[in-house]
């Protein structure tokens, strides 16, 4: 399936001895798949994807791809690699800590194992960014991270997690209460110090953590009371109140779904999408597997979902929500080399990865 | 129409206790008791590996009654037209439309009927969904998890105001699980001992009733010969015998003793074996009538059932779960034995005899012969199925392979194929329609049609 | 068919309060809690607001006019228990008077709908008693559209605490080092008085003394001047004399003139002159068939309301949002009748006193010209057994149609 023709020229000089100073850089590469999907609902036939240095450099139906770099040869689809916009994965549980209610300067990023089997198997299903978030039970859980499954963090600095979820209010410190949250919350962001400056002022997104649909409404009153951008997480029913959200410029991230789970969760994509507000899908790994991610995208588009924004909700829609999208999330010239080769068409269930490219190296599959 | 007009009327007023309730108009032109279709297929599967383009299927009276392509529309047949048309998909492992408790109860026993435990009002969101993905028949089980779980059933996923109205087939199946983890405890090597040697003693005391009643059925036989001999001999000998007793009658009152009659010695009839219903049931597994389907996950289990049960040459056995199932792939394709495979994906929050959970699963165990099916692993989110089906084909089973686990695979292993599982004359008219091909994620289901009714179409 | 199914959700949308242009409606019967009876009445209902009552007029024709054989004023539940569980009131503090119910509440809660098809459209709901003073209630229409702010009707209405076991229970005295906050607030009933005559004390002085302000102390001082009532949960007479007290003795030591009302007062019975003496209002809880309630085994006698009433205690029934369809506000009106009410006092005690009680008459508790027009539609006389709740109108919105 996956085949590599090698233009070792180089190699073939006279003498034998190679010149240095053509020889390639060794992480320089260009596919051809049957569909490259480039990013915005564009799929190109039989185009083209050049790597070089771990970035993406032309993409598209007209690549000239210069002397001496290979080019692989697959008969699939060509894609970004997809993020998975709250996740878990690779932090054994270390991502909470129980000892305070709000730990608002604590970066996630130093809780990930980056040797951890569970960024492998991520992206053995497609997954080639994370965005490393805290455990359910902090108010504030510190500031989450956009990483690689590489382990290489492409945004320290993501997002103030905050919470108004019940979940934080179960623990015997303060607070316990939705007005005692509320209110903590308001006196953290009016004093603004650290972390609480940056969101405050805007600089920092915030990442809303929510459940039923009064506390969504809570979180969107919050937010537009207190100016703060970011993205409501965990509503399944987030969808019903898409107009508030809207009005409040707030994104949503869907929590992950399970065979079984109420179908109102992906009904919810369906109705964010008709309002127009941003959405992408968590993964909540390693309780969830990776394969979760397109099984949730999936059921959307079952529930009425356009496959065009399952997708973009997948890939640069997600990453317009992490604020990474200037990096990842798309294959136009410039971004990063985090490539996925489907056997078919990425959104259906029925194709599989067959190679996994990180900042043009590759993590998964392949002949080799 | 009348079934259906009725449960709609229960689903609005448990819907919806505020709303007010209104008795459903009948539109004219949707399913009537014994309606025509025209149905009108781009692409019509017939069968798995069977595919017709532009083609049309008849309908009349619930079944299917004409197959074929350049059929002329049937004078006031309503007509239905669909990109892909199918056969319905069949969830074999699971638990939609039976109450939590039946599903949840571990005291069901082998003679425990899921028929009796259905419930065709039950949520009535989760059945037009179930219907929506293309979903028109499941295999139903009381007790799931259960040790012995009793009579599977398969029923129509369907509007119906009543057992008979749903049921496809009542003894689909005999049900056992082995080495569950059982209110969170882990199984330890002596549970599954246990475990499995009593499902081996109940198969076996099967075999036994079976045999006992084969033998008492031939010493009955034999009885009656006898019987019947001997009463031919009584009646040849009867006027010699009258003669002589009415000559002793007279000796012994000359002798002015008592006579004594002389006495016949009686042959005794055999008795029948007692009569025990979970003995009864478990005769039909031994004697391969019902498909004996355990739940069993972990290499250990299976390696035992499999040598546990290889002296019942009768007995049909099917697999459910089979986590570890691969190691054994080439014996359970030789002896034919089917896995029902759940290919959701899960997290590391699970049971523990599903550590190990491997997406490839289905596909490896096809790749290597055995016939594989598919469930939604005795839930009763048959809903999700046809997404399961496209997780197990991304992870390595063939795409025609998936399509027939859904639909004649699944019929065949629970001897429903004359009545469900492809689009053939006779059959029951279970059919949904496309606008693109079946298990593929962007295909949406258009028309559903269960039992030569139509449940959904593209409007509703 | 189908289409039919989702037909019902949608109806019941329908249903949900959207202002319409107008509706008339017609009664037999119409008791307005202002002591008036007025037969033949056509009410005119415009702009949410009541616009018009006709008396002794023919039933006007038109698919705006709705019939009833009796109207009343929407009821007021003086003590609506709806609550998002825990999440209510804040455990942290046993102190906290500042805190507001109204930002923990759920507008889509299944539970409001049920307390307007039972005729309460208009409700005080506290936080939950979990802490001795757990924070401001809310009086809330208990329909319309869903968000909690524009179902206000009042915020900040009363300040909410309680006396009793409920406070106490749960928290244990610390042993080696205390583990949560559990382990150390009042484990006792003489532990819970003692927080609040320590917090009246404390916000007195903070008026006095800046720096000794708290978080609160401020709407102690506004409960002290008697600026906002304070409801005290107290179920036995006990508790309830434990409340008259506190109310004295802040009177007697200068402190402030609190306007009392003791919620759930189920012996206010057994010492009526204590009542009578301190001026304090009384909320009855629902009524119990073998007379023993609450958490404490209170006993409330059938003939409580009246007993209250004849001595010129304010009183008002509530249901406590109760599920169980025989104990809903229009119940308890019936059983309070048994007890020897009177039907006018009987309406009153679900209309026109919570009003009052909670400051809110000037928009809700009669029928009357320029009220909000939240009616209850009757199939015959109100609080009778036989009789049935046909219609309610909320701010002028049909939310229980009558004609369907």
């Amino acid at each position: 399936m996956l085949t590599r023709a090698l233009f070792l020229s180089a190699l073939l000089a006279p003498g034998g001895v190679p010149d240095l100073a053509a020889v390639t850089p060794p992480d320089s590469f260009a596919i051809r798949a049957a569909r490259v999907h480039l990013g915005g609902g564009v799929v190109v036939e039989n185009g083209m994807v050049l790597v070089e240095d771990g970035r993406i450099t032309a993409s598209g139906a007209n690549v000239t791809v210069p002397d001496g770099v290979p080019v692989i040869e697959h008969e699939g689809d060509l894609s970004a690699g997809m993020i998975a916009l709250h996740d878990h994965s690779a932090t054994r549980g270390e991502n909470y800590d129980s000892t305070r209610a709000i730990l608002a300067e604590a970066q996630l990023v130093f809780a990930l194992d980056v040797g951890h089997s569970d960024l492998a198997r991520l992206a053995s299903e497609g997954v080639t960014s994370i965005v490393v978030a805290p455990g359910p039970q902090a108010l504030v859980g510190g500031i989450t991270a956009v990483v690689k499954t590489t382990g290489r963090a492409v945004k320290r600095r993501a997002q103030l997690d905050v919470s108004l979820s019940s979940i934080s209010l179960r623990a015997a410190r303060f607070p316990t209460s939705y007005a005692g949250a509320v209110a903590e919350l308001t006196r953290r962001f009016e004093e603004a110090e650290g972390a609480f400056a940056d969101a405050a002022a805007g600089k920092l997104p915030v990442l809303l953590r929510v459940g039923p649909r009064h506390e969504v409404q809570r979180a969107v009153e919050f937010a537009k009371r207190l100016k703060l951008v970011g993205a409501l997480y965990g509503a399944p029913r987030a969808g019903e109140l898409a107009d508030a959200i809207k009005a409040a410029n707030l994104a949503v991230i869907l929590p992950p779904f399970d065979p079984g789970d109420d179908s109102r969760g992906p009904k919810s994509a369906v109705q964010l999408a008709a309002a127009g507000v941003p959405f992408g899908f968590a993964l909540d790994a390693p309780a969830r597997h990776p394969a979760s991610l397109r099984l949730g995208a999936a059921a959307c588009m079952r529930a009425g979902l356009e496959p065009s924004a399952a997708w973009d909700a997948l890939t640069s829609g997600a990453a317009a929500i992490a604020g990474v999208d200037g990096y990842i999330g798309s294959l136009a010239p410039g971004m990063d080399a985090d490539l996925v080769l489907w056997s078919g068409p990425p959104l259906d269930l029925g194709s599989s990865v067959v190679a996994v490219y990180v900042d043009g190296k590759r993590v998964f599959g392949g002949d080799e | 129409m009348r079934l259906f007009a009725t449960w709609l009327a229960c689903s609005l007023a448990a819907g919806a206790a505020a709303s007010p309730i209104f008795a459903p108009d009948v539109r004219p032109g949707t399913a009537q008791e014994g309606e025509t279709l025209f149905i009108k297929a781009g692409r019509l599967i017939v069968k798995p590996g069977e595919v017709l383009d532009n083609a049309q299927v008849i309908v009349r009276g619930g079944l299917i009654i004409e197959v074929g392509t350049g059929l002329a529309k049937p004078e006031g047949a309503r007509e239905i037209e669909a990109a892909v048309v199918c056969a319905g998909f069949i969830d074999p492992w699971s638990t939609l439309g039976v109450d939590a408790a039946s599903v949840r109860d571990d005291r069901t026993g082998i003679a425990t009927r899921t028929v009796d435990a259905i419930d065709v009002f039950s949520n009535d969101r989760l059945r037009l969904e179930t219907l929506r993905s293309g979903v028109t028949s499941v295999r139903t089980q009381a007790g799931d998890k259960s040790k012995f779980g009793g009579i599977g059933a398969i029923v129509h996923v369907a509007p119906g105001t009543s057992r008979e109205a749903v049921v496809v087939l009542a003894d689909a199946n005999v049900a056992a699980s082995v080495g569950l983890s059982r209110g969170g405890r882990k199984m330890d090597v002596f549970d599954r001992v246990s475990e499995i040697d009593k499902l081996i003693s109940e198969i076996e005391s099967g075999r036994k009733y079976e045999e006992d009643l084969t033998e008492y059925e031939h010493e009955l036989t034999e009885w009656k010969v006898e019987v019947a001999e001997k009463e031919a001999k009584l009646e040849k000998d009867f006027k010699k015998a009258k003669k002589s007793r009415t000559k002793k009658v007279e000796e012994a009152e000359e002798k002015g003793k008592e006579f004594k009659e002389k006495k016949y010695k009686d042959i005794k009839k055999p008795k029948p074996p007692k009569f025990d219903l979970d003995k009864e049931i478990m005769a039909r597994v031994a004697r391969g009538e019902l498909p004996l389907v355990v739940q069993a996950h972990r290499a250990g289990e299976i390696r035992e059932l499999l040598d546990l049960t290889e002296p019942f040459d009768r007995l049909r056995l099917v697999i459910t779960g089979g986590t570890e199932a691969v190691a054994f792939a080439e014996e359970l394709a030789e002896r034919r034995i089917p896995v029902i495979v759940w290919p959701a994906p899960l997290g590391t929050t699970r049971a523990d005899e599903l550590s190990g959970h491997d997406l490839g699963l289905a596909g490896r165990l096809a790749d290597a012969g055995v016939r594989v099916l598919i469930g939604s692993g005795g839930s009763s989110a048959s809903r999700d199925l046809p997404l399961l089906a496209g997780v197990a084909i991304g992870h390595g089973l063939d795409r025609a392979a998936a399509f027939e686990a859904l639909t004649l695979g699944a019929a065949r292993t629970f001897d429903v194929a004359d009545r469900i599982g492809s689009v053939e004359r006779g059959k029951l008219a279970d059919l949904i329609g496309l606008d693109g091909p079946p298990l593929v994620s962007t295909s949406r289901v258009r028309y559903v049609i269960v039992g030569g009714e139509v449940v959904l179409t593209p409007e509703n | 068919m189908m289409l039919l199914l989702f037909a019902g959700p949608l109806l019941s949308l329908a249903g949900s309060p959207s202002v319409h242009e107008g509706v008339t409606v017609y009664a037999e019967r119409l008791y307005t809690s202002t002591g008036e009876v007025v037969e033949n009445a056509a009410i005119r209902v415009e702009d949410g607001k009541i616009a018009a009552i006709t008396g002794g007029t023919e039933a006007p024709d038109g698919d705006d006019v709705l019939r009833a054989v009796a109207v009343t004023a929407g009821m007021i539940d003086a003590s609506v228990r709806i609550h998002t569980g825990n999440f209510s009131v804040e455990d942290a503090h046993e102190i906290q008077p500042h805190r507001r119910v109204a930002e923990a509440l759920d507008p889509f809660d299944y539970r409001w709908k049920r307390m307007l098809r039972s005729g309460v459209t208009t409700g005080l709901v506290c936080p939950e008693d979990r802490n001795v003073i757990g924070g401001f209630g809310v009086v809330l229409k208990m329909g319309g559209e869903p968000s909690i702010a524009a179902r206000t009707v009042k915020a900040d209405a009363v300040v909410r605490g309680a006396i009793g076991g409920e406070p106490s229970r749960g928290n244990h005295p610390a042993r080696g080092r205390p583990s949560d906050f559990y382990s150390r607030r009042p484990t006792t009933r003489m532990g819970v008085e003692w927080e609040w005559r320590k917090a009246f004390y404390d916000a007195s002085a903070a008026a006095r003394i800046p720096e000794r302000a708290f978080p609160g102390s401020d709407v102690l001082q506004a409960v002290l001047a008697g600026r906002v009532p304070l409801s005290i949960q107290a179920w036995t007479t006990q508790d309830i004399r434990t409340a008259v007290f506190l109310k004295e003795e802040m009177q007697r030591e200068g402190l402030g003139e609190i306007d009392l009302i003791i919620d759930a007062a189920a012996e206010a019975w057994k010492e009526p002159q204590l009542l009578t003496r301190s001026g304090v209002k009384i909320i009855l809880p629902p009524f119990d068939a073998d007379g023993r309630t609450g958490p404490d085994g209170a006993f409330i006698a059938w003939n409580v309301a009246k007993m209250l009433q004849d001595l010129g205690v304010p009183i008002a029934l509530s249901s406590h949002g109760a599920s169980d369809p025989t104990q809903r506000l229009a119940r308890q009106a019936g059983y309070a009748m048994r007890g020897g009410l009177t039907f006018d006092e009987a309406l009153a005690a679900v209309t026109l006193q919570p009003a009052r009680m909670l400051g809110v008459e000037d928009r809700v508790g009669t029928v009357e010209v320029g009220k909000d027009a939240d009616l209850v539609l009757w199939s015959g006389t109100p609080f009778e057994i036989t009789s049935r709740i046909t219609g309610v109108l909320l701010d002028g919105a049909v939310v229980i149609d009558p004609r369907q």
